[in-house]
């Protein structure tokens, strides 16, 4: 029993040690810098052609081409977040008890032990000497207390106290913004969405998983243009978008690269644009029969050939198929069978391929139409990371910057004299040497005080 | 006529005159020149200044009217500017004229790189479409400022190194006996370092913010990100090690090379030798 309970101390003292923050701090950045060296987003197929058999099953196995949403990479955030909680709550006791501690008493003979201790002399009695040290103590410290003693006036002063806390606020800020990255995964989405000008939608492809999600209203872009400065650069792409709830425009906003537009806490980045087919004129002919048919395809729209009862559509275009030029996919439907289809080279009228079923295809003419390209996202958890960021800069300003700074002061009878001896010291918990000046300055007007004071009598 | 390029031209050079003052102040134990490289250098930062308000209102002039921090050239020159600017602050502060061979060298090293690069253009450019935003100033300065102590950091490690070197002849008859003593500048290094932090810290929250409002993620693991992430963790390992486990001199200016090691990667690296959402600056 004693020796698991030591186990388990031993391995808990080992969650918080500094050994494990600053090795985890390596072994993150370490394996960050594999993330960045290796091409990351390449689909497991993609890694199996790129590498060597051997190579890409210890790629794939690893994760190393999608690294930082790899369960072991979390499993290193994670165990950085029980190292700071488990060396904060180590911790966090001794900074309480430090803070909370009060002096029950000052020894005059330990002040004179301090780095940082002075002797005063003045002529005044102890009594006469205690308002002018307190006011010269209260205008520099917030709190100055009182130490109880009969004979003598002893007192405290400090600033900065909760300078000690701050690192706290630190390692707490670490954890509020990952909880807000947790959050915005889960309740969240993330996706996109291309709108051809005049079109509106409600669909979202989602990035993870293949999958897509409706959202409530519809979004519809009226328009999308980009500018150019004189020397050829781009100088702004603008969506001008709508949003549609049950068939009425209720919101319009124009957004650009910078100034995305939300809706009912879903936000619209201008993302990417291109252009799409908007319609396709196409001569068909019947192989068969002979007959040729001339029809315009708007674009997946259904379009039946006359006098049959054959539907065709064109389905889908590439600006550019396997370097062959521009290409569609039509397909045809036919009653009672399967629909089939097939790419069609748009710029290659005689290719011999250009044919679905009986059918061979040359396209006549097309016309396009822009589309803008839209990041779509909903991130309930984003106002917990700003505010994880906020605590963060203030606790990592205030920890570097303010320290926690004390002065013990003793004033009373010396032996055998009426007139009062004074022991200053001081101790700052960091950057002495600032507060050595600090202190010397106080000294230096306590003395000048005393002085006309005692002139004054 | 007076414009930014001849100012930036002169400032090159005189910062290399900077550097000379301050490396032969060194060298002969002569402080009086050293003194000199203290004059140049806030002569050279006052042009230099002057130069980058110039290129501003220039920019304006041409019709584009943006901040000049929105290529690699630019970037160069304010991060010139602002190693000068922290290094000569923190003389004034120390009263330590001993330390400014190094960042008055990379100084140099920027603006030359900056002027003499074929690969970089120093033409004023309108502003792409991305970089249209008002954290833009906020995300480059704070992010430069970090930097620039970082390589002030850098410089102090490098002295610390050298001077410990001489540790078995400690006495005023040593070559590098003009510097600070070891344990001073370790003080300083610790100093510039907690300087460096918070301004990276705030250099990759306002990028952060930023990157939300324009591309909707705060974070997408893109090359520069992690790369600023990977010194984020280096420094904060370094400052943990210092702070509680007493790790001192030597091994915290070891620390802080590879630190600044990082920080290089993070700005030239990341730009020619990985692609991603930062690839505006490499021209």
């Amino acid at each position: 029993m004693q020796k698991e309970s030591g186990f388990f101390q031993a391995f808990y003292d080992a969650l918080g040690s500094l050994k494990l923050t600053v090795s985890v701090f390596l072994v993150l950045a370490v394996c960050s810098i594999i993330g960045t060296l290796f091409p990351q987003g390449l689909t497991p197929d993609e890694v199996e052609s790129r590498f060597r058999p051997g190579v890409a099953w210890l790629v794939n196995t690893l994760g190393l081409a999608d690294l930082y949403r790899t369960g072991w990479f979390r499993t290193l955030l994670l165990l950085l977040c029980v190292n700071l909680v488990v060396c904060s709550l180590r911790r966090l006791p001794k900074t309480l008890r430090l803070l909370r501690h009060r002096e029950e008493r000052i020894d005059p003979a330990k002040l004179g032990k301090f780095s940082m201790s002075r002797n005063i002399s003045t002529g005044l009695s102890w009594q006469e000497a205690e308002p002018i040290l307190t006011g010269a103590l209260s205008e520099e410290f917030r709190s100055v207390e009182r130490v109880p003693e009969a004979e003598a006036f002893a007192a405290t002063a400090e600033k900065g106290r909760s300078s000690a806390l701050m690192v706290y606020v630190v390692h707490l800020s670490v954890l509020v913004i990952l909880l807000g990255a947790l959050l915005g995964s889960i309740f969240g989405f993330k996706g996109f969405m291309n709108l051809s000008e005049g079109e509106s939608s409600a669909e979202v492809v989602l990035y993870q998983g293949n999958q897509a999600i409706m959202l409530p209203f519809e979004v519809r872009c009226d328009k999308f243009s980009v500018t150019y400065y004189d020397n050829g650069m781009p100088r702004e792409y603008r969506s001008d978008l709508a949003v549609v709830e049950k068939g009425k425009e209720v919101y319009k906003q124009s957004i650009l690269v910078n100034d995305p537009m939300t809706y009912s806490g879903v936000t619209f980045y201008q993302a990417s644009y291109g252009s799409t087919l908007k319609q396709a004129e196409v001569e068909l002919q019947d192989r068969d029969s002979g007959k040729s048919y001339r029809l315009v395809l708007p674009f997946r729209q259904m379009v039946e050939i006359p006098g049959t009862r054959d539907r065709v559509q064109a389905f889908e275009y590439r600006q550019d198929l396997g370097r062959m030029g521009a290409a569609m996919v039509v397909v045809l439907s036919r009653e009672g069978q399967d629909p089939s289809g097939s790419w069609i080279l748009i710029d290659k009228s005689d290719f011999h391929g250009n044919r679905v079923q009986n059918y061979q295809i040359k396209v006549l003419g097309t016309e396009q139409s822009n589309y803008t390209g839209l990041q779509v996202k909903r991130d309930p958890g984003v106002w917990i990371v700003w505010f994880g960021f906020t605590a963060m800069l203030l606790g990592i300003g205030m920890t570097f910057y303010m320290s926690h700074r004390k002065i013990w002061i003793w004033c009373g009878p010396s032996a055998g004299d009426r007139f009062a001896k004074i022991l200053i010291a001081g101790r700052s918990s960091k950057n002495p040497l600032a507060f050595e000046r600090e202190f010397n300055e106080l000294c230096e007007r306590i003395d000048e005080r005393l002085k006309s004071a005692g002139t004054g009598n | 006529m007076i414009d930014s390029s001849l100012l930036l031209a002169v400032t090159t050079f005189a910062y290399l005159a900077c550097m000379l003052f301050y490396l032969a102040g060194v060298i002969f134990h002569y402080r009086p020149i050293l003194s000199w490289g203290t004059y140049t250098g806030f002569g050279t930062l006052g042009i230099q200044t002057a130069a980058i308000l110039l290129r501003w209102k220039e920019s304006y002039d041409l019709g584009y009217g943006h901040a000049p921090l929105s290529n690699l050239y630019e970037s160069l020159v304010f991060a010139a500017w602002a190693i000068m600017l922290i290094y000569l602050v923190m003389e004034l502060r120390s009263r330590q004229r001993t330390l400014g061979v190094f960042p008055a060298l990379f100084a140099f090293l920027a603006m030359a790189y900056a002027s003499f690069s074929t690969g970089i253009d120093s033409k004023i450019q309108p502003l792409l479409p991305a970089l249209k935003s008002n954290w833009l100033i906020a995300h480059v300065v704070t992010c430069f400022l970090g930097y620039a102590a970082f390589a002030v950091s850098c410089g102090i490690s490098f002295l610390y190194l050298l001077r410990k070197t001489q540790t078995d002849n400690p006495g005023p008859k040593g070559f590098f006996a003009i510097l600070p003593e070891a344990r001073q500048l370790d003080e300083f290094n610790y100093q510039m370092i907690l300087f460096g932090f918070l301004w990276l810290s705030l250099g990759i929250i306002t990028g952060s913010v930023w990157a939300n409002s324009a591309w909707g993620t705060y974070w997408s693991w893109d090359p520069k990100e992690t790369w600023s992430l990977i010194t984020w963790f280096i420094y904060a390992a370094l400052l943990h090690a210092r702070t509680l486990q007493g790790w001192r001199g030597t091994r915290v200016a070891w620390l802080s090379l590879v630190g600044f090691g990082c920080v290089l990667f993070t700005y030239f690296g990341v730009n020619f030798l990985l692609s991603g959402l930062h690839s505006y600056a490499t021209r």
